[in-house]
């Protein structure tokens, strides 16, 4: 898995590409050591999906109200639905160094973020050839809580895919995922190929983010 | 006949899955299959007569999701109706078909158990308990626990079982395809917290299919001297237009059972995707199979959550540094109720190659009970390593038991009667392996013909509560050779005498021996490698010593327990850099880097250390220089320039988060050096003012929160860290209490944000004094003010600032 060492300070907040030495050799160090603790799962399976008269979208498994996901969804016939995890034993490190030695954990925090980003891009990249086999293209991944798609949806979407079994992720009361550094996504699959000018952070109405990509200089 | 009975006399049969059944005959996508106990109970009493039909002797109430999480006030159908709906529609069948079993199914509550996710242990296991206690009224035959796939929430279920019925109690695990529960225990491990828990069937279900869970299942018959139970799935699902479908048929679903039951399972069943066509070619497959025969498996297993050490023929390393027994420092952060403290010492010995950590944390002011459960609780979260959980008082032993997530080591027993009547059906409760010290009434015999004597009365007492051999690892004890000449012999003797003649594991507190002695580290290093050549199976001792891990990786490696010689070479094979504060000073000293009489070097040296986030540098340059430099004119020309120079840096944007808190942490290293000659001098650092910090109940992400406090804390604030997911009342309690002029609290998801709101509310009312600043990813300046709060702090420095502002800066 090749992780974005530029992912990581951006997640950092350092602007640019000008890490200190000791950040750089913290950020090498947290690598090795979550490449030891992290043991990837991914799952995915498709729906059929449609717009129901009210405007929510259906995948059988269950419907959502959302503009974001449903503009991000045009013309698509199916959707998959995705979750990943780094497990938990990237949980342990993060507890122990955020009790410990919080420089660490805060490194490990967005190497973590960028380590699990690089494995869904994989897995992503995995769907779309496959995909493509049945004359389908995939759009961009769409999460829960991106836009006006309810984090609370999470529950559908995690049951959707027995999550806790295929996977094991589970959710809190409040929708957190467990393991923390995890992913759940809808991925429309169309007939239609398109170029898509904005994915990810650039596609989200969030300009005043902290985090944003390509604002940055 | 009781079922147990007829267990021995036969290859159990289980049921096979639900859902699907369910399903095809209208259940739908979302909708809670145990509604169906109340709605159509005629179709769930028809499944169960198609399983029973087919032969199956053991029907599951349809259960499985039934919990006061699902099921409650709040919902269409409580939780008494679901579940005694669905035992009856079982028992309906059973009577119907005039045989089988009814097993009240429990699965797990969908939620994680803290620290890894929001569920209290308690709660955990009161919300099994009302499953057990509705089950129990309504007259299962046995309990089932399955698809467990957390050791902590198992143990909770198990726990529930038994101390609410006297039914049988089995349970099964899901392991995924690396063997792995989904909190990481092997099937190793779970055989032994099962097998402690006094379970009478264990095993296998869900998640794979027959032919997947073989390497699963030949572990767990390899150390279970349970039956052993597999359940699988009718293969591996797929996705076709939505449905899930499994790949394998009957024919071959059972081809592959029949194998696993040649492997010695002792009952099996289906899981998801299993119809009564499967269970009925399995009912042809056992019939006129005899059971295999019951062994017992001499294992000595303790586990965590996530690791099984195993004691025998390669010894194991107990950690001892977890006491506070001569050791100030460590006393100090008991009273001071200094955590970080006694988690760095446990992880510290982690790194240097313990396998166990032994948790002692008696201290007579403090109280023992509380603290233990703490400690306990708070070291699990962050090693996975197994504790001993030493203690002489009883309450502080089981409370520790209880919350404990694995099969512990127990310090200790010993052979007088009192002991062993309040020890042992602790041990049965909760399971672990006791550590037995061979004293008893008439004190310690001097030969070893006593202590084997005493050795053996222990094994026989312990029998009676049905607490085997393997769970027994007799201390020899180690008394000073100061005091008595021939003690090390006598011990040695013991050591191999427990070994050859009783066939037991042996434990030392192998330090004791040199007592009153001087270098005593020359002493114990070579007894502990007489006692490893005598055969001790553990060792109590200072994993920090080099000396003792030197005899202890040598003595691996000559007797041919370290393959290769791989941990040898893993140790030895390269030298590495000082890693501490003391090396780093002599290191210094001796390159003339640093010396006492330079102090403006000296000085610099620390400045730039912190600056660039070197710990052990900063601590070494700050011991240096207080060996002639006033602790607090340190504090005023270094520390605080430094810490100033790093804090503008950081929020010109010139020096980054990472670096903050590289410097934060070294400043800090300083300071403890700083704090020491301090306290030597009887000097008391003034703290300008104590601060609250907690994360909002629900949100259990506590890393923004850390990094504040270590800031505040460089800053000479006291900080009170509540920890996370904390409720608004202990918020408004401690802060009404101690009068706090200042809360900080921080919330990650905008699903939290409305508890940190009804936080700042009822600090309103209970202290209208105070103020709080408040901070997370997803707050904003305008969305602080609407929730009430005094300041939104972007960032730690700013958090820093405000608690200036309020508290008065330090110039002054």
């Amino acid at each position: 898995m090749m992780v974005n060492l530029q992912e990581i300070y951006r997640y950092l907040g350092i602007m640019g590409n000008r890490p200190d030495d000791a950040t750089k050799k913290l950020v090498g160090e947290c690598l090795e050591e979550l490449e030891r603790a992290a043991k990837p799962r991914s799952f995915s399976r498709s729906f059929p999906m449609s717009v129901l008269p009210d405007g929510s979208l259906d995948f059988t498994c269950f419907s959502v109200k959302s503009e974001d996901l449903k503009k991000n969804l045009k013309g698509c016939e199916e959707v998959i639905l995705f979750a990943a995890t780094l497990g938990a034993g990237v949980d342990l490190l993060l507890r122990r160094y955020t009790r410990l030695e919080v420089s660490r954990a805060v490194v490990l925090q967005a190497a973590a973020a960028a380590m699990i980003e690089a494995y869904c891009d994989e897995k992503n990249q995995e769907l779309r050839i496959e995909a493509k086999k049945r004359g389908l293209f995939l759009r961009p991944r769409f999460s829960p809580g991106y836009g006006d798609f309810s984090v609370s949806c999470q529950r559908e979407l995690c049951r959707a895919l027995s999550a806790e079994k295929t996977v094991g992720i589970m959710l809190t009361e409040s929708f957190m995922m467990n393991p923390s550094k995890s992913v759940t996504a809808v991925i429309g699959a169309g007939r239609e190929e398109l170029s898509c000018a904005k994915s990810g952070c650039e596609a989200c109405r969030k300009q005043d983010c902290l985090y944003r990509r390509n604002e940055i200089q | 006949m009781g079922i147990l009975e007829e267990w021995n006399s036969k290859i159990m049969l289980f049921d096979g899955g639900m859902g699907s059944l369910l399903q095809e005959r209208g259940l739908l996508p979302g909708e809670l299959p145990e509604t169906w106990n109340i709605v159509h109970p005629d179709i769930l009493t028809e499944i169960h007569r198609e399983y029973l039909d087919a032969g199956c002797d053991i029907v599951l109430a349809n259960t499985f999701g039934a919990n006061r999480l699902k099921y409650n006030e709040q919902t269409q159908y409580g939780l008494e109706e679901i579940v005694s709906a669905g035992v009856r529609n079982a028992r309906k069948a059973v009577e119907a078909a005039g045989h089988g079993w009814v097993a009240l199914d429990i699965g797990p509550t969908g939620r994680l158990l803290k620290p890894m996710g929001d569920l209290d242990f308690e709660s955990a296991v009161s919300i099994f308990r009302e499953i057990v206690e509705i089950g129990v009224r309504e007259g299962a035959d046995l309990i089932l626990i399955e698809t467990m796939s957390d050791t902590y929430e198992l143990k909770a279920a198990v726990l529930a079982a038994r101390e609410n019925s006297r039914l049988p109690v089995l349970a099964t695990v899901i392991f995924d395809e690396r063997g792995k529960l989904l909190t990481g225990a092997t099937p190793k491990a779970v055989v032994a917290l099962l097998e402690g828990l006094r379970v009478d069937g264990l095993g296998i279900n869900c998640g794979l299919g027959p032919r997947q869970m073989r390497p699963m299942v030949e572990e767990l018959i390899r150390y279970s001297s349970l039956p052993v139970i597999v359940n699988p799935n009718a293969g591996l699902p797929r996705s076709e237009g939505g449905k899930t479908v499994y790949d394998i048929g009957p024919e071959e679903f059972a081809e592959a059972v029949g194998e696993l039951i040649e492997l010695g399972v002792s009952a099996v069943g289906g899981c998801c995707g299993t119809t009564p066509e499967h269970i009925r070619l399995l009912d042809q497959l056992r019939r006129g199979k005899k059971p295999p025969v019951r062994r017992e498996k001499d294992f000595t297993v303790v586990t965590s959550y996530a690791s099984a050490v195993e004691i025998g023929k390669d010894p194991v390393i107990i950690g001892e540094r977890i006491n506070p027994t001569g050791k100030s420092r460590f006393k100090q952060a008991l009273r001071e109720h200094n955590l970080e403290y006694i988690l760095k010492e446990g992880l510290t010995q982690q790194d240097n190659g313990a396998a166990v950590l032994d948790v002692n944390v008696g201290l007579p002011e403090i109280d023992e009970t509380a603290m233990m459960r703490e400690v306990v609780m708070e070291l699990q979260s962050v090693t996975e390593l197994p504790l001993q959980i030493d203690t002489s008082n009883a309450e502080a032993m089981e409370q520790a038991l209880r919350v404990y997530n694995g099969k512990a080591l127990i310090n200790s027993v010993n052979g007088k009667q009192e002991v062993m009547d309040a020890v042992f059906p602790l041990v049965k409760h909760y399971g672990g392996v006791v550590v037995a010290l061979t004293l008893d009434e008439n004190g310690i015999p001097q030969t070893a013909d006593g202590r084997i004597a005493i050795a053996g009365k222990i094994y026989r007492e312990a029998e009676k509560y049905g607490i085997s051999k393997k769970d027994i690892v007799i201390d020899a004890l180690c008394m000073t050779i100061s005091s008595e000449p021939k003690s090390a012999l006598t011990t040695l003797e013991t050591v191999r005498r427990v070994r050859e003649e009783l066939g037991g594991n042996t434990i030392l507190g192998v330090s004791n021996i040199s007592f009153g002695l001087p270098q005593r580290e020359n002493i114990n290093s070579a007894f502990f490698a007489m006692a490893l050549q005598n055969g001790l199976t553990a060792a109590i001792i200072n994993p920090n010593s080099q000396a003792m891990m030197q005899v202890y990786r040598s003595y691996r490696a000559l007797a041919a327990l370290d393959e290769h010689c791989k941990d040898y070479i893993g140790a030895y094979g390269q030298t590495v850099y000082p890693g501490n504060a003391v090396q780093a000073k002599e290191q210094m000293q001796a390159e003339k880097i640093l010396s006492p009489d330079d102090a403006e070097t000296g000085r610099k040296r620390l400045i730039s250390s912190v600056e660039k986030g070197l710990k052990d540098q900063a601590a070494a340059a700050a011991s240096v220089l207080l060996e002639t430099e006033d602790a607090l004119e340190l504090i005023r020309t270094c520390m605080i320039p430094a810490l100033d120079h790093v804090g503008q840096g950081f929020e010109r944007g010139t020096i980054f988060l990472p670096q903050l808190l590289m410097s934060a942490e070294a400043a800090k290293a300083a300071f403890e050096e700083i704090r020491k000659k301090m306290e030597m001098s009887g000097e008391t650092g003034e703290k300008r003012g104590t601060i609250i910090l907690a994360t909002v109940k629900g949100d259990i992400h506590d890393i923004g929160k850390n990094i504040v406090k270590v800031l505040l804390e460089n800053y000479s604030f006291e900080v009170l860290d509540l920890g996370k997911d904390v409720s608004p009342e202990l918020i408004a309690d401690e802060t009404e209490k101690r009068k706090i002029r200042l809360v900080g609290l921080s919330a990650l998801m905008t699903t939290t944000v409305p508890s940190m709101e009804e936080t700042i509310r009822l600090l309103r009312v209970r202290a209208p004094w105070v103020r709080v600043m408040v901070g997370g990813a997803v707050l904003t300046p305008e969305y602080a003010r609407t929730i009430g709060a005094d300041a939104y702090c972007r960032d730690a420095m700013a958090s820093v600032k405000y608690a200036e502002q309020i508290f008065g800066s330090s110039a002054e």
